[in-house]
């Protein structure tokens, strides 16, 4: 399910089927140079990772709108922000907490994070229509499919 | 002073004259013609809502899945969007296209997604099952049967068209 009004309706009618929270984050930039390229890159790749994976799972995952931060903020305050944030989501008892990102900063905060944590490294750029990357995205989506199933 | 001028005589006055005039309408015959000749090769593979699928040879007595995609355009997008089905043959050569989307809360249940269930389709949120039909099975969650594309056979493909939902068993 996403955040939008026709879902959030079947959520609170069918809460005790929805026990898991996905939580795209995701750095922004808007420096062209390369760096700021590929975070804005890995952006679109998360949106599509998190769209496919809700889209099998529709009934049983809420997907959560990203948490954007600043690719050159101060990463120290993030955590706290999001905890914040994340926090308000939790007052419904999700049981399944997954945060998906492939930025790894925050692999180095998982303990301080309140959730499950999934960093991958994955492409940082090329043609995300083409045959090769599509299956490469595909087959990457199966194990990360594959992971949160084991949870449940 | 017109002497050294060339004249044009009136039988090539004639010619050219016929000739022009004959080639304009050959070419008005022929045009629609060629394009007649030609249209299954541009016409799209999408019509009335139904989009080409699979060559029918290639279906079994086991559901396979197969992906399409559509074009659909609401009131702020057009999108490519993919759709899937379970298409299989029954034994009196029937073809079944079943809808994907589990009736419960719309997950995508496959065709023996459980080793526990052979031979019928498993949702993974939430254990639903169906029959070989799509029929749901009674005391698990999904309250209606998967919907049932529309369909129809063309010189050996399969076209599917909207799904349409069953009422519960």
């Amino acid at each position: 399910m996403q955040m939008n009004r026709k879902d959030l309706e079947q959520f609170i009618e069918a809460k005790e089927y929805v026990d898991t929270l996905l939580i795209p984050l995701s750095p922004v930039s808007i420096n062209g140079d390369e760096q700021g390229k590929k975070v804005v890159f890995q952006g679109e790749l998360l949106q599509i990772f998190c769209n496919e994976i809700e889209k099998y799972y529709t009934g049983r995952i809420f997907l959560f709108p990203p948490y954007y931060y600043l690719v050159n903020g101060s990463y120290q305050n993030e955590v706290e922000r999001l905890n914040k944030w994340v926090g308000a989501a939790k007052e419904h008892p999700f049981e399944h907490v997954f945060f998906l990102t492939f930025d790894h900063f925050w692999k180095k905060q998982e303990k301080n994070i309140d959730g499950h944590l999934l960093w991958f490294p994955t492409m940082t750029s090329g043609d995300l229509h083409s045959k090769e990357n599509q299956s490469l995205i595909k087959e990457q989506i199966e194990q990360i499919k594959q992971l949160i199933t084991s949870y449940w | 002073m017109s002497e050294k001028k060339k004249q044009v005589s009136r039988r090539q006055f004639l010619n050219y004259t016929l000739t022009g005039v004959g080639g304009f309408m050959a070419a008005g015959m022929l045009a629609p013609m060629v394009r007649f000749a030609i249209d299954p090769v541009l016409q799209t593979r999408e019509r009335g809502g139904f989009s080409a699928v699979v060559d029918v040879d290639e279906l079994t007595n086991e559901p396979q899945r197969f992906d399409w995609q559509i074009d659909q355009v609401d009131a702020w997008y057009e999108s490519k969007v993919t759709r899937s089905a379970w298409v299989y043959k029954k034994e009196d050569g029937t073809i079944m296209a079943l809808s994907p989307i589990c009736t419960h809360l719309g997950c995508v249940v496959s065709w023996q997604g459980n080793d526990d269930y052979p031979d019928q389709f498993y949702c993974p949120c939430h254990g639903g099952r169906y029959t070989k039909e799509g029929v749901n099975i009674p005391n698990t969650p999904p309250p209606a049967p998967l919907a049932l594309y529309e369909q129809k056979e063309e010189e050996g493909t399969l076209f599917l068209g909207k799904a349409i939902p069953r009422e519960g068993a």
